[in-house]
């Protein structure tokens, strides 16, 4: 059975959703979590829930890195941070792969300094879950899109090298047998976007193992075209947090509107269960957390704001990538490219 | 001119063990179940991972360092049941010397259908009629289960006996349990003939509803809670009534029959000190022997010097602060019932101390 490391003080509400999190896992699973943090803390936490002891081992360290801190300051200084303990773990083999609520930069360096890339892997890719239209029963509401933000700045290579591991996580992950792969970009045409994407196009087309299905536009992103959305970190960074904008600002306003006037309080009222059946469909909890690919070790990088449901789902997820081999397969299909 | 101290003959130890969910894993969740319960045969019930080979340890133990240890099951079960649950534990091996169930046909008889579910009345009747027949000045261990009411039942039999609860207080608590006035009075009856003794050293409840252990923080230290009985095995190896060579065997037994993996032990282990209901210096030396035992895993990756001289440290500093946590220092006084029942006690109902009564 996997162990899976938590950096128990990473997050919004660390270490409280995320010690509830890693319990519930070790009711519902036999995977081995190995929780990094105060012991003291995560273990006040844990005397509140049900739990089951034989899957959880503590690593106790009292440093953690803040959400709100400049990543580069607290991995070059904070060796003894729970997500650096962490990593460590993994990176020394006490543990299979890692999972982190915290501070996303500071995730990503963290990978960066302690893991080593898969051969022949130049750029790591941080992916993201974002919903979108389903076209048959049983399809993932969620797609994945990489990379959201490792790098700033991509060449066709790396671009093509993303495809590669987005299909294969996805491959694996959300049980796709093949899926299909889009370049984000200004327009469907293969000669738009400049020339690293119009390189990147070229590539991924001549690529019989990959499902590319060519550009897609950012008004495509919400139907459903694709199952794994590659682009440039800072574009994707930007896609993310427009998503999650769109959705803080509908919510907003529904809310005014809906205290304002009684017919739209009523008319809500009655959407009521349709609302609460998208936001099922759409809830990022089910995915957990979406993982930063390249690396020979495997890190699920949750939302800040995680609850324990998504923490729990996060735990599954990481064990499930390490049990399917994700960062083999990852290697074997970039190696198929040289 | 100095004496030679003759070695007094040790205390005998009787070890009180509920039934279901405790060493049984009955399921009476719905009608059906209990149903099957009922008249399943001795070889289709299934004992709880580890607990026959705790129980045999027990035994084995005692007779290894001369002392006697008396094996007891109180079952809130009917009678009628008896026949299969004898001849279940004569296909475990286990060396009992009494068992005791609930009449309840007697209770349907007098119309006292509440007594039927009510168990705490029972259960105290019981305990205190074991005492009166136990051995002179025998120590206790007491084992039941996050299902029915052990822990406040164990609890009140420990104080009754230590005569940090008397009467005058017994009383008012039972009757605000809702306890049958009948049961009530064989109580205070018994009290006066058991004999007053701190005789409880602890009582373990198995945790096979998973209840938080924070739930029993209420109880003091007397009361542990513990997921496995490994877990068991390891407290009662730390309070001298085990040898680790009884521990191993346990863990043995969940290593062969139950599934489990030397990592698993290895983390209960870490949870019993991380609980402090083991001090940090018995766990290392428990660990230590079963590691030599093979059973828990040696395989540590390597770690770097830095760290190790830092697990070291943390090693060091969890010992100075876990040595407050060895055996439960002696009580002074009783628990606070009324607060526990206040906490625990939904109005108007039988206290659900770990969950709905059964």
């Amino acid at each position: 059975m996997p162990i899976i490391a938590i950096d128990a003080m990473g997050g919004d509400h660390a270490p409280g959703e995320i010690v509830k999190g890693v319990a519930r896992a070790s009711l519902e699973t036999d995977i081995d979590c190995l929780l990094v943090g105060d012991e003291r803390r995560i273990q006040e936490v844990l005397e509140t829930v049900p739990y089951n002891p034989e899957h959880i081992s503590i690593v106790d360290c009292r440093d953690a890195i803040g959400m709100d801190e400049d990543p580069h300051e607290a991995v070059k200084n904070r060796r003894d941070a729970s997500l650096l303990v962490a990593t460590r773990a993994v990176a020394e083999g006490r543990a299979n792969a890692m999972v982190s609520a915290g501070n996303t930069g500071a995730c990503v360096l963290a990978c960066a300094r302690d893991f080593r890339l898969l051969k022949g892997i130049r750029r790591a890719a941080l992916a993201s879950v974002y919903p979108r239209h389903t076209e048959y029963t049983g399809q993932d509401p969620l797609a994945l899109v990489l990379d959201v933000g490792a790098t700033i700045r991509c060449e066709a290579e790396e671009l093509v090298q993303f495809a590669l591991m987005g299909s294969a996580y996805a491959r694996r992950i959300s049980k796709v047998p093949s899926p299909r792969v889009a370049l984000l970009n200004m327009g469907v045409e293969a000669s738009k976007g400049g020339e690293t994407l119009v390189a990147a196009h070229r590539r991924l087309r001549r690529m019989p193992a990959l499902n590319f299905v060519g550009n897609v536009e950012g008004n495509d992103l919400a139907r459903g075209g694709a199952d794994v959305i590659v682009c440039e970190g800072l574009l994707g960074n930007v896609v993310l947090k427009l998503v999650e904008g769109i959705a803080e600002v509908f919510t907003d306003v529904a809310s005014a509107a809906a205290r304002r006037r009684l017919t739209w309080r009523i008319g809500l009222a009655l959407l009521a269960r349709g609302i609460e059946r998208l936001r099922e469909l759409t809830d990022y909890t089910q995915y957990g957390g979406a993982p930063i690919l390249g690396f020979e070790n495997l890190f699920i990088k949750c939302h800040g704001r995680s609850n324990a449901r998504a923490v729990a789902n996060a735990v599954k997820v990481a064990a499930k990538a390490v049990r399917d081999r994700v960062p083999a397969e990852i290697a074997e299909a970039v190696a198929s490219l040289r | 001119m100095s004496r030679l101290r003759v070695p007094s003959a040790p205390r005998p130890l009787v070890c009180r063990w509920d039934l279901d969910k405790t060493y049984l894993q009955s399921e009476f969740d719905s009608l059906r179940q209990l149903l099957r319960t009922a008249f399943e045969r001795a070889e289709d019930k299934v004992d709880v991972p580890g607990v026959a080979e705790l129980i045999k340890a027990i035994k084995k133990a005692a007779v290894r360092h001369g002392r006697t240890a008396l094996v007891y099951f109180i079952s809130a079960s009917p009678p009628q049941i008896g026949k299969a649950i004898r001849e279940k534990l004569v296909l475990d091996g286990i060396p009992y010397d009494g068992i005791v169930f609930k009449d309840q046909l007697a209770h349907l008889k007098r119309g006292k259908l509440r007594n039927l579910r009510e168990h705490v009345g029972f259960k105290l009747v019981e305990l205190l009629r074991g005492r009166v027949d136990a051995p002179a000045g025998a120590r206790e261990l007491l084992f039941g289960d996050d299902w029915e009411s052990d822990s406040l039942i164990y609890s009140l039999y420990a104080d009754v006996l230590a005569g940090r609860l008397d009467v005058d207080r017994l009383v008012p608590i039972l009757r605000r349990i809702g306890v049958d006035a009948r049961l009530i009075d064989q109580v205070v009856a018994l009290v006066a003939t058991a004999g007053r003794q701190d005789a409880v050293e602890r009582i373990f409840i198995n945790l096979e509803r998973r209840t938080p252990t924070g739930t029993f923080r209420l109880f003091g230290a007397r009361v542990v809670p513990t997921f496995n009985y490994f877990q068991t095995a390891v407290v009662l190896a730390a309070d001298g009534h085990l040898d680790v060579e009884d521990v191993a065997a346990v863990a043995r037994t969940l290593l062969d029959r139950s599934g489990y993996t030397g990592r698993r032990l290895e983390n209960s282990l870490g949870d019993l000190v991380r609980r402090t209901v083991v001090s940090l210096a018995a766990a290392e030396r428990i660990g230590a022997a079963l590691r030599v035992a093979g059973v828990l895993p040696t395989d540590t990756p390597a770690r770097s010097r830095w760290r190790r001289m830092v697990d070291a440290f943390r090693r060091y500093r969890g010992r100075r602060r876990a040595r407050r946590a060895a055996a439960p220092a002696p009580r002074r006084a009783a628990l606070d019932y009324d607060a526990i029942l206040d906490r625990l006690r939904p109005t108007g109902r039988e206290p659900s101390v770990e969950g709905r009564p059964t």
